[in-house]
């Protein structure tokens, strides 16, 4: 199988200059009017590195559908202006309001979001500020505490292997680094600096207690086999927004956690159930 | 003002690859060099914590315009994923759309680390636009010096550890992982060929980790070594103290005359960061890795006209 080499290369372009400028690329849709509209917004830090290939790949196969689809790196991301260190979660959610007005001009009709990881949980915030067609979520980080202490536990670990310290002995390592943050000091971490304001922005945002999305919800996880159950977590999350009245379809896919492989991996069952999920009404879980 | 960066798309072969052009700031005197970032190990032209997009923007700064790419089936540019082994082509194309996008640009320095220092070596004595090397933390990958480096530089420098010792008496130490880990290394090192996991390699889980999955073919040495003697340019060494796969090479340079003698050439700078990590992933070490990249490619400046000595060339 090889349409990639037919496919008509994406383009690149940077939106506006300056400090103002965030890369995108963008993935014009296969024939004349479009099945739909996608900006595609990426996990954080490196887990956006190593997602990258599958970002394209699925952007790819959804154009190839005739979906118009949009990647945006996100201010201090990627190609994007700025440093990681001045990077903040409301910068972010504007990046995407303008993406999407972008995107909408572009290809002429209103465009949904599709996000992976910490991606996924910003684009859930998003859908409470305005009205989109459809929310695609690849594998959410549902609570955005439990992701800042997975993050600040690269530290501890890093702190232990290469200075041979103990990380500030056992549990107290993530403790005394969201102290750190809360008296405001910004620490770099897995060559990242996290700025404490951004850190405070992801530990307070949980999708269990965002608003249900109008539109429908389209939500994936990976697992080591198929036929496994949703996590526990994203079972209560999906079943909250669905008991608050969101339609959300459920799906989960084998294959590897390609955000967080050593190696670049590539998941082709997740590529081919989101187009799968997209060409069809969506049902409820 | 820094001027503008610019997203490019250009061919190779049948595919289409990614880049971004970073140019030189209008106050520099007109660019003749310019350098080319190439992408090792798992990673895309932004780089393991933005590094090769952080490092474009300080050499424009400086005056030096720089690109960087994603080969074929990496990144955002298209087709299957490939091998380091086998990205000439693209490297090809990559210094054509370099040279065709920066009107004045003579020559190109090819900045590659981890695996793509490998393919630079493999690349430059074929392109005469090529006029320099920065590698950092070369590839040398064979699975016994693997191994072998991995117990030399990191158990027996571990054990030698009071912390790891107090971790152990904390419990936090994960005792059978460690031995699955070390009896797996010594078998290797002894048998010579056998595989060694990805999960073997030390600091795996702490840091971000740019280097490729599998041991390369078995000439990978001889064939950096023909690259290394078929190029006749500067090159600049940068070292991590801090990484496995520094010191493969090195080791692989120890154990070789011919190889000592390429490395302790004059047109051979070597510079080493005692603390850093594979990847240089804290501020510090990125900058002064951006900082030794300028001051080089400025002090080596640009090459006289004329033909280059090719005796070497194969």
């Amino acid at each position: 199988m090889s349409p990639i080499a037919a496919a008509p290369p994406a383009q690149p372009f940077f939106l506006d200059g300056g400090a103002a400028a965030r890369f995108c690329l963008y993935h014009a849709p296969a024939g004349h009017s479009p099945a739909g509209a996608w900006l595609y917004i990426h996990p954080f830090a490196e887990e956006m590195n190593k997602s990258r290939r599958m970002a394209a790949l699925q952007a790819r196969a959804l154009a190839r559908q005739g979906h118009a689809v949009l990647q945006l790196d996100l201010y201090g991301c990627g190609d994007s202006a700025g440093d990681f260190a001045d990077a903040r979660w409301d910068i972010w959610q504007d990046d995407i309001r303008r993406a999407l007005a972008w995107l909408e001009q572009e290809s002429g009709c209103a465009a949904g979001l599709w996000g992976l990881r910490l991606g996924a949980l910003l684009a859930l915030d998003v859908a409470q500020t305005r009205p989109l067609p459809g929310l695609l979520l690849w594998q959410p980080v549902t609570g955005g505490g439990q992701f800042l202490t997975q993050f600040l536990r690269l530290k501890v670990a890093s702190r232990m292997l290469s200075d041979g310290k103990d990380g500030n002995s056992g549990s107290g390592g993530t403790a005394a680094l969201r102290q750190s943050l809360a008296a405001g000091e910004p620490l770099e971490i897995a060559g990242y600096t996290l700025a404490p304001a951004l850190a405070l922005a992801i530990d307070a945002r949980a999708a269990e207690q965002f608003t249900p999305p109008a539109c429908p919800v389209h939500w994936f996880e990976i697992a080591a086999e198929s036929g496994r159950p949703l996590s526990p977590a994203a079972a209560r999350v999906a079943a909250a927004l669905g008991a608050g009245g969101a339609t959300v379809a459920t799906h989960v896919v084998a294959g590897p956690q390609f955000w967080a492989t050593q190696e670049i991996a590539e998941c082709p069952a997740l590529l081919d159930a989101t187009v799968q999920a997209i060409s069809e009404p969506c049902h409820a879980a | 003002m820094q001027p503008d960066e610019q997203a490019l798309a250009f061919p190779c072969a049948d595919e289409w690859l990614t880049a971004i052009l970073s140019p030189a700031a209008p106050a520099s005197p007109a660019a003749q060099r310019g350098v080319l970032i190439v992408v090792g190990g798992p990673q895309y032209r932004a780089g393991s914590h933005r590094q090769f997009a952080l490092l474009a923007r300080a050499l424009a700064a400086r005056g030096i315009p720089a690109m960087r790419f994603d080969y074929r089936g990496m990144g955002d540019s298209s087709g299957p994923a490939r091998n380091f082994e086998d990205v000439d082509t693209d490297l090809r194309a990559a210094v054509d759309r370099f040279m065709a996008a920066v009107p004045g640009l003579r020559e190109v320095v090819i900045w590659g680390l981890c695996d793509a220092a490998s393919a630079a070596l493999f690349y430059a004595r074929h392109d005469r636009r090529v006029s320099g090397l920065v590698l950092l933390n070369p590839w040398a990958r064979t699975a016994d010096g693997l191994a072998r480096a991995t117990l030399k530089h990191y158990y027996v420098q571990r054990l030698l550890q009071p912390a790891l010792w107090k971790k152990i008496a904390t419990g936090q130490f994960e005792f059978g992982k460690a031995l699955r880990s070390f009896a797996g290394l010594l078998r290797t090192s002894r048998a010579g060929a056998a595989e060694v996991p990805a999960s073997t390699v030390p600091a795996a889980a702490a840091a971000p980790v740019a280097t490729p999955a599998m041991p390369a073919s078995p000439d990978l040495h001889a064939r950096m070594q023909a690259g290394w003697q078929g190029f006749d340019g500067p090159i600049l060494l940068i070292i991590s103290g801090a990484d496995l796969t520094a010191q493969e090479f090195l080791d692989m340079v120890k154990a070789s005359r011919q190889w000592r003698k390429l490395l302790a050439a004059p047109r051979v700078q070597r510079r080493t960061l005692p603390a850093a990590d594979h990847t240089f992933s804290r501020r510090e070490w990125r900058d002064q890795v951006a900082a030794w990249t300028a001051d080089w490619v400025g002090e080596t400046g640009p090459r006289e006209n004329g033909p280059r000595e090719t005796g070497a060339h194969a």
